[in-house]
Formats: C-alpha cells, sequence, structure tokens
C-alpha cells in the first residue's frame, strides 16, 4: 500500500452499507414487500393508494393499469 | 559549443513565465505555467499542473460495491450523476443484471437533462466571460471596433443586430444571454430532478434500476420544461455560429488558438434498453448501438467503435505525477472474459501509491497521471483528448454514422438535430459538420450542438418512455445478488468527456475501482515518452493574439485555448510574471467567492 500516513478508521470501511432489521432494496422476492407491483413490469392502484384501491384501477381489461401518483 | 551556450542564454532572456494557479471558473486546482515569446507572439513552452489529490482509488478498496455509485458521486459537484450512472453500468455488468427498460429511458432522460444544464452553464456563464464585450475591449480594442460594424448573419434568429450588441449580452451579470443562460440552467436542474431525484449527486439511480416513479405526469412535466426552453437553444446555435465565424474572419490565423493534432477519445452515452444487456461479451452490440457512438479518432480518422478494443487499449502511465509505479504489485485481472490478456497498467490492475514530493517542471510536477490509448496499429501511446466533451462526441458520432432517430441522424460527414417548435421559432433542422481543426473555436462550438443534441434526443426518450408507461409498464427495478467474485467496467460520457469506471470485487467487497473521467486525460502531464498532455500541447506553440503587452497582459487566448477543454468553478487568478513580480487578480465573475 501507499507510503502515505493515514489516520485509524473510526468504522469498518463498509459500516454503513447495511444495518441489520433494515428491508435491503436489493434483497430477494422484494415484491412480496412491495404492494402494487406484479411481477411482469406492471402495477395496480395499490402501488400509489391503500384507499380502496379497487375504485382506482381501470374500468375496461382493455386499459393500462397507471396507477394514480 | 560555447556560442550554443550564449544562444541559449539569449532565448531565455526573451522569454517570459507566465503562470495561471489556478485557473480560475474551474475548481481552483489547475495550474497552467508557460513560458512566452512576446518577441514573436508565441507560447513556447506549457506545463499543466495538478495540487489535488482525490485519492477515490485508495479509499475505495474493502467497501460495499453497492455504495460505489453514491461515493463516486462525489468526485465532481457539477456532474456526479454521470459518475453514478458510470458506475451502475460497471456494477450491472459485475452482478449480471440489466437496467429495465422504462428505467433505462429514465436514466437517458436525466443524463439528457445533465448535459442540457451543464454544457449551457459553462458555455454562457462561463466561456463566453472570455468572448464578451468587456474582456475583448481590454485585450483587443481593434478586434470591438470591427465587432460594431459587423452584421451578425443570423439577427433574424436572435435579434442581436452586430457582433458587438452580441458581445455585450456576453458580459457577466449584465448581458441578457448571461442572465437568460442562468434561467435556462434552473428548467434545466428542475428537469434532471424529475428524473434522477436529487442534482447533482442522484437519490434515485441504483444498479438494477431506478427509484423513480413513472407516472405519465413525471414525462410531461419534463416535456413541458424543455418545450418552454428549446427555443433558447435554436438562439444560441445562431449566436454561437455568429461569434466564433467572426473570430476567424477578424483575426486570421486564430484557428490556431489551441489547436492540436485530431485525436480524439469517446465513450459513447446514451443506452438503447432494446439492445443492451451489459454483458462484456457483447460489449461491441451495445456499444454500438448507444445514441452517442463511442469511438476514438486519430488524425479525423475513426479507427474503433468497438468499447472491448477501447478497454483493451487503456494504459494509465507515469513519467510527472506523483507516484510510485505499482508494476511490481499483483495483478487483479489477467484475462478479460473474452480472454484477452490486459496490461498490468490497465485500470483494472492499477494500484494507486501516491508519493507526494515537492512540484519540479524537469520532474515530477502533477497529481494527475498520464492516460493514454494504445493505437493497436502503430503502438503509439496515443494523448487522446476529449474536446471538452462534445467535440468528440459529435466527431465519433458523425463519422461512425450508426446513429438514426426521429430527431438525430448521423450522415458519416455530420450530425443532423431537428429541434421541435418553440413558442417563438418554429421546428429548426441544425446541423453540425466535421471541422477541419480541433482547435478551441471548434471545441466550444460543437458544446452549443450538443446541448441542442440532448434536447432533441430527449424528445425522443419521453416519446419511448411514455409508450411504455401508457402500455401499462412500470418496471423500474430487478432484484440482485452481489456475488463474491466479479468484474466490471462502465463506458460514460461525463459532460466533459470520456469517463470509465473499472471495478473489481473479491469477497463480495470492492478490491479495485478507479473511476478515470475526462480531466485525467486532458490535463495529463508529460508521460514516460515524453509526450506532453492535451492542455500542454495545444497551448505549447500557439501564437498570441491579445494586445496587450507584459506588463498588462491577460492571457486571454491561452485562457481560451485551456477553457474550450472545460475544465470544471474559481476565484482568483495569479500571473506570475517572472523576476519575482507576482500579480494578483480578482477575476470576475466568480463562483463561491468566499472559499477562495
Amino acid at each position: 500500500m501507499a507510503r502515505i500516513k493515514v489516520g485509524k478508521p473510526d468504522v469498518a470501511p463498509d459500516t454503513t452499507s447495511h444495518v441489520k432489521g433494515v428491508r435491503q432494496g436489493n434483497q430477494r422476492r422484494t415484491y412480496r414487500w412491495q404492494a402494487g407491483h406484479h411481477k411482469d413490469g406492471t402495477a395496480d392502484a395499490r402501488r400509489s393508494t391503500g384507499v380502496r384501491p379497487k375504485r382506482e384501477n381501470p374500468i375496461l381489461a382493455v386499459m393500462p393499469n397507471l396507477p394514480p401518483g | 559549443m560555447a556560442m550554443d551556450q550564449q544562444e541559449g542564454v539569449e532565448e531565455v532572456e526573451r522569454l517570459v513565465e507566465m503562470s495561471w494557479d489556478p485557473i480560475t471558473r474551474i475548481i481552483g486546482n489547475l495550474g497552467i505555467y508557460t513560458k512566452i515569446d512576446f518577441a514573436n507572439q508565441r507560447v513556447a513552452e506549457c506545463h499543466s499542473t495538478s495540487s489535488l489529490f482525490r485519492g477515490y482509488s485508495v479509499f475505495m478498496k474493502g467497501k460495499d460495491p453497492r455504495d460505489a455509485g453514491f461515493i463516486t458521486s462525489r468526485i465532481c459537484g457539477i456532474c456526479g450523476d454521470n459518475h453514478t450512472t458510470c458506475s451502475v453500468y460497471a456494477q450491472n455488468m459485475a452482478y449480471g443484471i440489466k437496467t429495465p427498460k422504462l428505467a433505462e429511458w429514465i436514466i437517458n432522460l436525466g443524463e439528457a437533462a445533465e448535459y442540457m444544464f451543464d454544457h449551457t452553464l459553462f458555455q454562457d456563464n462561463l466561456v463566453f466571460v472570455d468572448f464578451c464585450e468587456a474582456m475583448v475591449k481590454s485585450t483587443n480594442p481593434s478586434l470591438l471596433r470591427r465587432a460594431k460594424t459587423t452584421e451578425a448573419p443570423n439577427a433574424a434568429i436572435h435579434g442581436k443586430r452586430t457582433i458587438a450588441d452580441i458581445m455585450e449580452a456576453f458580459n457577466p451579470f449584465e448581458g441578457d444571454i448571461y442572465k437568460e443562460a442562468l434561467r435556462v440552467s434552473r428548467t434545466t436542474r428542475e428537469m434532471f430532478c424529475l428524473m434522477e431525484g436529487r442534482h447533482v449527486h442522484p437519490s434515485t439511480v441504483y444498479p438494477g434500476g431506478v427509484g423513480t416513479m413513472p407516472s405519465p405526469t413525471v414525462f410531461t412535466d419534463y416535456l413541458s420544461r424543455l418545450l418552454g426552453i428549446i427555443d433558447f437553444f435554436k438562439k444560441a446555435v445562431a449566436l454561437n455560429d455568429d461569434v466564433f465565424d467572426f473570430f476567424y474572419e477578424a483575426l486570421p490565423g486564430y484557428e490556431e488558438v489551441g489547436r492540436r493534432r485530431i485525436l480524439l477519445g469517446c465513450w459513447g452515452g446514451f443506452q438503447d434498453p432494446e439492445v443492451v444487456d451489459y454483458r462484456y461479451e457483447t460489449m461491441n452490440d451495445w456499444g454500438k448501438a448507444m445514441y452517442v457512438t463511442p469511438g476514438v479518432i486519430v488524425d479525423g480518422e475513426l479507427i474503433t467503435t468497438n468499447l472491448v478494443d477501447i478497454n483493451l487499449g487503456i494504459r494509465i502511465l507515469l513519467g510527472s505525477s506523483f507516484y510510485d509505479d505499482w508494476a511490481h504489485e499483483e495483478p487483479f485481472v489477467t484475462r478479460d472474459p473474452l480472454g484477452n490478456p490486459i496490461d498490468m497498467r490497465h485500470p483494472w490492475n492499477q494500484t494507486t501509491l501516491p508519493a507526494p514530493q515537492k512540484r519540479d517542471f524537469k520532474g515530477n510536477y502533477s497529481w494527475v497521471m498520464s492516460p493514454r490509448w494504445l493505437d493497436p496499429r502503430t503502438g503509439d501511446h496515443l494523448a487522446l483528448d476529449t474536446g471538452g466533451g462534445p467535440f468528440a462526441r459529435l466527431y465519433t458520432t458523425a463519422l461512425a454514422g450508426l446513429v438514426d432517430t426521429p430527431y438525430v441522424k448521423s450522415t458519416g460527414s455530420s450530425v443532423q438535430i431537428s429541434l421541435p417548435k418553440g413558442d417563438q421559432l418554429p421546428e429548426t433542422v441544425l446541423e453540425w459538420r466535421i471541422p477541419q481543426w480541433s482547435n478551441a473555436i471548434e471545441r466550444n462550438r460543437a458544446r452549443v450542438y450538443f446541448v441542442a443534441y440532448s434536447a432533441a434526443m430527449a424528445v425522443y426518450f419521453i416519446e419511448q418512455a411514455l409508450a411504455r408507461v401508457r402500455g401499462g409498464d412500470t418496471k423500474v427495478f430487478q432484484d440482485f445478488d452481489v456475488p463474491d467474485e466479479a468484474i466490471g467496467v462502465g463506458f460514460h460520457e461525463a459532460v466533459r468527456g470520456v469517463l470509465s469506471h473499472h471495478l473489481v470485487i473479491r469477497d463480495g467487497k470492492i478490491a479495485n475501482y478507479h473511476p478515470y473521467p475526462p480531466t485525467p486525460w486532458n490535463a495529463s502531464p508529460r508521460d514516460e515518452f515524453g509526450t506532453p498532455g492535451p492542455y500542454e500541447d495545444s497551448v505549447q506553440g500557439m501564437p498570441i493574439f491579445e494586445e496587450n503587452g507584459p506588463d498588462d497582459f491577460k492571457g486571454v487566448d491561452i485562457m481560451r485555448a485551456v477553457r474550450s477543454f472545460d475544465p470544471c468553478l474559481p476565484c482568483g487568478v495569479h500571473i506570475y510574471l517572472g523576476k519575482g513580480r507576482t500579480l494578483k487578480k480578482l477575476h470576475s465573475p466568480m463562483f463561491g467567492a468566499s472559499h477562495g
């Protein structure tokens, strides 16, 4: 390594990357936790709202589902 | 022998040392040290030096690779998102994943807004200070007199009758173009934030996708802002053409300012989501599908557009830099995934060994290393420059003839850019043609054309993204695991030119990480073969057109040459006039004067 003098690190270099118990966005099976997101890349209104989300879904099956907000 | 020595002494006496350290209107660590021959109005010698050690490659070691995009973003305070994006590209390759298509359009839109923001700010608020009425009055009064009587050919578009009227509009703080450009910068920043969450260190760009909610409103908000400023870009191109053509005409020989051999590198920008899979094995295919074509240009000839060739040719040389050689260290990557041998001087194998020492222009004088590209035909280590970014991007895209969209088309010798109707001006087709020279004027001219290029591409990206959203696609993120062992490389275009991130993962942590942004290429010092870096090369031997003598010399021609490469913001100029006399001047305009 380099010959320059550096201080002793206060923390391990990867300390900040994860706090135990906090869900990581890139952990496996995240779709289970993300309401309203479907595996095929589509979504429904539950993605945006928890208040009667089904009423916000499209009224016809041929319409794309564009969740509000 | 004695006579030779005598001549040598006279030679030295004729030369006046002039130094600018730091160079202003960029982050204040670049110094340019020159020897000027006032009798012949030429720059005899030039050294470019940086007094700043960053050490990203040192402290990235051992960190979680998923943090790389957020940490490397802090390399730059104006184009940090380019680093995030490039790091994400490198990580995608290492993790074996790809960004969902909709997310790829979102990243492209964010990056297009960044190019529009940064180029406008740099060109209109920083470069044009060197071309404004106040500056030209104090450096070339006769030129200003001529400008007052020269009609501007594009007056119908931009509304300025004479060239001098345009120069007045460039005046810092007062000129209307200067002020308008600041307003445009605000809008382009808003556009950026819609896509990448925060400017300039994005909060919603990750490996495997983005965190931006792809609602139709996000895209229409972006589009309405873009259409509001699209006329500014049309006017800016017309203004730039008028001013730069006037310089060629009024100062014969001005093409020599900042001129160097045409040696350009572009690592490509704007991925095509339909093609890109981030696998090294197919990098040639998805590199060629990018909406800014990657390539290397030597003497006006396109040598390659293959990103694998580009990657294999990168060499990091020492010679005048404050580092120890890493040749005896353990290599990290001996073969790439295609089986090609990787050189010890390639960024994948580099180990940064800083060795602080006194600056010595006959020995080591800079913290910047000397990145070079090994020409497989001749075996030469070429000191490629980026032409400030846009120049190389437009050059490779024009020559390669691969980009073909409804708004931007490459013809093989030019790039046609079609901008939609705005509130004042009709639909406009602009054409950037490959110029004869690689010089200060052409680097500056290319910048404004690339703003138009980004705006036109953004319209296309919006259309593609909205089509996906209307089809019900909302997927912007995909799961991934961090492998224990992997390598990756990202190629992107930072605003001011080539950007590569080389990543090696061992035990799930970063074992080696080397970001190579454009400025190490442009500001590199002399390498072990004695080849000067692009700044040095373009300033050395350059004629001086300034009418002032050594006593009130401003060095505006040298500054135009160096700033044409878009080095990055600023405070004071210190001019060293030789014989121990130092002239200190505070320069207007300035950003962050309180930091100076």
